[in-house]
């Protein structure tokens, strides 16, 4: 047993109060990427002791989902929807002029500073606003909905973005 | 986790108990719920809704409650969910102590004044605003029942009934308008599963997760399981790009499927429930979970509910972006931990599922609809829908109108109509097709929509399925092979990547569409689409088997299209970047210096007064032409077309 540090305390702690085969671990897994904003890999061997399983298998499920983040994730994510309704405004094209702007080749690519990246996105049904994006900022918990966009809009809100500019675009909305 | 085996026979607790219990929270609550419905002064609700949110509904609010509180106003400030208008989102609803509602739309934190002023007595101060009345009666306004995005609604609601009229976020609200009676009365009347199971059946209520399947009889596979220990699972990973039905009933009535699951547990004798919800429905993860934790505190969930011998247990398990995970035993495998990749069937969870016991898995609105069942009865629930497909169920409709929102329609319902309630296809463009059920769902042709119903064997014809209530309009203003490749991107990204009949085979679609769509199209393309149809059809569940369908319905429907795109490489509709270019028509326009600056690639060439685009460093994002109309304009780009083998 190696000896234990703070930080794996706190882990701990974390997901104590977690039952073996009691289907918590998507739960777990949760808990540590609200807490830290991503899954370290100390934070998966937390997990499968805590729920008795190998770390091999915690890995392997929380590869599988897109949502899990193993590593840290930047100040910005710029998450694009790929929905339908969105498809029928030009989504595409936002899409690339957004990744244009923030010199990325595809979705899934961070900027060379690290900042930035720009991830695909779930339709949650707000298709009123389309075409949209939600801009968010993973350590700070915060998520805005932009909608009823333009490339033109889409470009500039990308270069506020990548030159630091303060953001207003969009709305709060639960993240 | 502690279970108790239960036997599919009689309670041991005292009826007249559980039935005093149940009063003693249901009176105060309709007392609260009354005072709230009409009360002692004007009381203004903003719709806190996903759909609100992303329209700015926290800054409406933010701007009511300042000015209120500035002007010292004789308002009280309150929530609900939205109606059913998304378009008209931010919605807010103005209640009047004779208990007059009234919807107002869309109010931006600028119309603030207007509503309190609205609210507080000023006559018509927000009167543009007014959509309808929700309650009560208003002069100059009609009823929002009136209101022609409705006109294909039932007379009264059903489902959503409480939808606008209740705080969803309070359990006194819905025990107040009625909620939970359903279940104390099976409590205290003694009623056995089996009983709550045939009322299902009589009422031939439906699975609304696509298939449609009996969920009585489904339950009755669960209650007859050998093994006592099992679960009653509910399936909210709705994942259908274009689909969020499930999102409005968590949202706008979480406890009304809180009632209904565990009238699931009971009626399969189950103690334990799960409510998987997809990670993209946050506020919904977050009212269901607050309303699990008010039915706990009320003692309708837990130990011995309202003193009966029933115990029931439910939980909330968060998804992580998977949608795969909403075919059911992915989400068992899910649920218990592991990659959410689905198994062959049989056994099917009935026999074995979470945690290798015995499981239902059912959709959000098949357990929505149970209690409505059991409080008004079967014969109540035939009132509408067809023969084959009875009652409500809701959808939501998207895409090329310009009324974006949800609608609860009894099945049976006209898309013609609908799609005029929708405001008929934007842009003066015509309806190219129905997009329906999702990526494993189809493209109905225009042609169909005469006669289409909203009912499975209407579509079945088609090649089509109706699926779980998503319905997107596509115009001809955008290539539909933009659209199939979406989907068959979606469904390649989203494979659980066990069959390699479907993640290699929906792989090799995706590649094909994307190669027609960069102009490279070849003669034999159709014929290979066909044999990938044949492969995915191998695989073991039906994301894959299901995954060709959009494919098949456009070489079906709309070949034409496919061929000037495959083989001709033409695009009439300007909508692949391959197959056009931007030019600059009128080099002397003074907005083309803007053009040249928003340019996200630096395309421009030349010197002011004459610029030129580059084409090979143009990505045809369109926003140059968005910033000088006319001056810049998109034409055909002319390829070569497709050798002749």
């Amino acid at each position: 047993m190696p000896l234990e540090t703070e930080a794996r305390a706190e882990l701990r702690a974390l997901v104590a109060d977690l039952e073996p085969n009691d289907g918590k671990l998507m739960g777990a897994l949760h808990r540590m990427q609200h807490r830290y904003g991503y899954i370290s890999r100390e934070a998966l061997e937390v997990i499968a002791e805590q729920l008795d399983m190998f770390p091999a298998h915690v890995y392997g499920a929380a590869s599988f989902y897109d949502e899990y983040r193993l590593e840290a994730p930047p100040e910005t994510t710029i998450r694009w929807c790929s929905g339908p309704a969105c498809r029928l405004e030009n989504a595409n094209g936002i899409r690339d002029a957004v990744l244009a702007t923030l010199d990325l080749k595809e979705l899934g690519e961070r900027t060379d500073d690290g900042r930035i990246e720009m991830v695909n996105g779930q339709c949650n049904g707000t298709c009123e606003q389309a075409p949209m994006m939600w801009i968010e900022w993973p350590m700070e918990r915060r998520r805005r909905a932009v909608g009823k966009l333009t490339a033109v809009s889409a470009i500039r809100m990308a270069r506020a973005i990548r030159d630091g500019e303060s953001f207003t675009e969009g709305h709060e909305t639960v993240f | 986790m502690a279970s108790r085996s239960r036997k599919d026979t009689k309670l041991s607790s005292d009826p007249a108990q559980i039935k005093a219990t149940f009063e003693k929270l249901r009176d105060p609550a309709i007392a609260e719920y009354l005072a709230w419905r009409v009360p002692l002064r004007p009381r203004i609700d903003v719709a806190i809704d996903t759909s609100s949110l992303a329209s700015g509904a926290i800054a409406t609010q933010a701007a009511i409650e300042r000015i209120a509180s500035e002007r010292n106003a004789a308002v009280d400030l309150g929530r609900n969910h939205g109606y059913g208008m998304q378009w008209l989102q931010p919605l807010v609803t103005i209640t009047w102590p004779d208990g007059t509602s009234v919807i107002y739309g869309p109010v931006t934190a600028d119309d603030a004044a207007v509503i309190v002023d609205e609210a507080t007595g000023r006559e018509s101060a927000a009167s543009a605003l007014a959509i309808g009345v929700l309650a009560g009666e208003r002069v100059g306004v009609s009823s929002i029942r009136d209101h022609p995005f409705f006109s294909e609604e039932p007379a009264e609601r059903r489902l959503t009934a409480r939808i606008g009229l209740t705080d969803p976020e309070l359990i006194e609200h819905y025990i107040g308008s009625g909620g939970w009676a359903a279940f104390a009365r099976v409590l205290y009347r003694e009623m056995q599963p089996a009983g709550v199971r045939q009322e299902l059946i009589s009422g031939s209520h439906g699975g609304r997760g696509g298939g449609g399947f009996p969920a009585g009889v489904k339950w009755n596979f669960l209650a007859g399981a050998p093994d006592p220990e099992r679960y009653m699972i509910c399936n909210a990973d709705e994942g259908d790009p274009g689909a969020w039905v499930n999102r409005v009933v968590m949202e706008g009535d979480p406890h009304l499927l809180i009632e209904g699951v565990t009238l699931g547990g009971f009626a399969t004798s189950a103690q334990r429930g799960f409510i998987y919800i997809r990670e993209e429905y946050p506020l919904a993860v977050e009212r269901v979970e607050q309303a699990i934790r008010q039915a706990e505190e009320a003692g309708l969930l837990g130990d011995n509910i309202l003193g009966s011998d029933f115990s029931f247990q439910l939980e909330v398990v968060k998804g992580a972006g998977s949608y795969v995970c909403g075919e059911e035993t992915g989400l068992i495998s899910s649920i218990q931990g592991q990659r959410g990749q689905p198994r062959i069937r049989p056994p099917f969870p009935a026999a074995v599922g979470v945690f290798m016991k015995p499981s239902n898995v059912s959709n959000v609105e098949s357990c929505a609809h149970v209690p409505l069942v059991m409080q008004h009865g079967h014969e109540w629930y035939r009132e509408y829908g067809t023969e084959a497909m009875v009652g409500t169920r809701l959808y939501s409709f998207s895409g090329d109108i310009p009324y974006t929102g949800f609608m609860e329609l009894p099945f049976g319902a006209p898309m013609k109509e609908l799609l005029d309630s929708c405001g008929g296809i934007t842009h003066g463009a015509e309806l190219k097709t129905i997009h329906s059920g999702g990526p494993l769902g189809s493209l109905v042709p225009a042609s169909a929509l005469p006669t289409l119903i909203l009912e499975n064997s209407s579509f079945a014809p088609y090649d089509a399925i109706m699926g779980s209530g998503g319905i997107v309009w596509v115009s001809d203003r955008t290539h539909l092979v933009i659209i199939n490749e979406f989907l068959s991107a979606f469904v390649e990204e989203e494979s659980c990547g066990r069959c390699t009949t479907c993640h290699g085979g929906n792989q090799r679609m995706t590649e094909i569409f994307r190669r027609i769509m960069d102009g490279r199209g070849r003669r034999e393309d159709a014929f290979n689409l066909k044999l990938i149809d044949d492969v995915l059809q191998q695989s073991n569940c039906v994301h894959g088997q299901f995954s060709p369908k959009p494919m098949r319905n456009l070489l079906q429907y709309f070949r034409e299209d496919f061929d000037t795109l495959a083989l001709e490489r033409r695009d009439p509709t300007l909508t692949i970047p391959a197959m056009t270019t931007f030019q600059v028509a009128n080099p002397a326009d003074l907005k083309i210096e803007d053009a040249a600056a928003i340019c996200p690639t630096g395309a421009f060439r030349g010197r002011e007064g004459f610029r030129t685009i580059d084409d090979a460093a143009c990505i045809r994002c369109g926003a140059c032409a968005e910033v000088a109309p006319g001056a810049i304009v998109r034409e055909a780009k002319q390829l070569a077309p497709a050798p002749v083998a």
